[in-house]
């Protein structure tokens, strides 16, 4: 599984919640898959998807799932005691983590040298952190999170490296997904 | 609260809740003690403490865009934290917050080390194509007004300094 199959199965899940995405190529990938008003392509601002994620989580009833990176969390590592800190039920963070900078050639990053970022969650006694190791268990997992009422989860899926064929940029430019984000909200 | 004997504090908490700010985050500064208190303790307000600036930009991004009305409230040494995000994110989307600065390494500062970042607040912010307002004194309160309506009205943001003359 690479993070494009991670990415169709979660939102085979995802019905009218909000969804923030990490920029690069799992925003592209996420647009290909899924395009909804609903979805914010974070196109600048590496490091922030879930921070974004967190003030709208904080701010809205609505349910609110970020789609994150591994390079991404470990910039901004901090938001996993900010989550913990203000604990808001409607939140669910999912690392995609393919230990490796994917839009950028692939570098490697930590979480390839031991570093496990579900036992950082855990640590951050975040509410619930769960760990996917196979395609087929994001089904189960999504469709028991969000048949619940309690959160914030934190769900790290490992992923191989590799980028599908032919994703195309995101046509539309940043006023235009704010714009249509804030309208659908 | 006192009426006419508001401190510095109470008087910019008071100035902020009339623009209707209702989300702030915070990394903290001494000057900033008594503003944070009473973020702290307003249920009026949504308001979380935060590790770093930036993480502080993208959490006010998120509640902009669910209809609040945000603001940071910082000391000047960590807008070399946020220029990224500022650029890439507020800038880039057009989506604007408030930041209550507090000015340190200007004139009053102990602290030798704040120097360089006071020298460098005003340039960064210009830089960064973030429109600023120094409040030296209290009578000068309703600069915010003004920032509010011109700036952060038009989806930019806008930043307040506050030097030491302010707090005194």
């Amino acid at each position: 599984m690479r993070r494009f199959e991670a990415i169709q199965k979660i939102m085979e899940t995802v019905t009218d919640e909000i969804v923030v995405c990490n920029l690069g190529h799992p925003s592209r990938e996420l647009f290909v898959i899924k395009d909804r008003q609903k979805n914010f392509y974070m196109l600048g601002s590496m490091g922030l998807a879930s921070s974004i994620g967190l003030g709208l989580a904080m701010s809205v009833e609505k349910r609110v799932i970020v789609i994150e990176g591994d390079g991404s969390v470990l910039m901004n590592l901090g938001t996993l005691t900010t989550i913990r800190a203000n604990q808001p039920k409607n939140f669910i963070l999912i690392i995609v983590d393919n230990e490796a900078y994917g839009s950028t050639g692939f570098q490697i990053t930590f979480t390839s040298k031991g570093i496990n970022l579900d036992k950082i969650s855990k640590a951050c006694n975040i509410h619930k952190t769960i760990l996917i190791t196979k395609e087929a268990g994001i089904k189960d997992v999504m469709e028991k999170i969000l048949k619940s009422n309690d959160g914030p989860y934190c769900v790290v899926i490992k992923t191989e490296k590799g980028l599908p064929d032919n994703i195309p940029i995101i046509p539309y430019d940043s006023i235009t997904i704010k714009d249509r984000f804030m309208r659908s909200i | 609260m006192k009426g006419s004997l508001l401190t510095p504090s109470e008087k910019l908490y008071a100035k902020l809740k009339e623009q209707r700010l209702n989300f702030f985050v915070s990394v903290p500064c001494q000057l900033l003690k008594e503003l944070i208190n009473l973020l702290e303790n307003d249920s009026e307000v949504i308001y979380t403490p935060v590790t770093r600036e930036e993480e502080g930009i993208g959490i006010l991004a998120g509640a902009f865009l669910a209809g609040k009305r945000p603001a940071i409230v910082m000391q000047n040494s960590g807008i070399g934290n946020c220029i990224n995000a500022i650029c890439s994110l507020l800038n880039y989307y057009r989506i604007p917050i408030v930041f209550i600065i507090s000015y340190r390494g200007t004139k009053g500062e102990a602290i030798d080390a704040q120097k360089p970042m006071g020298n460098a607040t005003k340039p960064l912010l210009q830089d960064a194509n973030v429109k600023f307002y120094e409040i030296s004194a209290l009578e000068e309160l309703d600069l915010i007004d003004k920032g509010i309506s011109e700036d952060y009205a038009q989806d930019k943001s806008v930043a307040f300094l506050f030097p030491f003359s302010f707090w005194k």
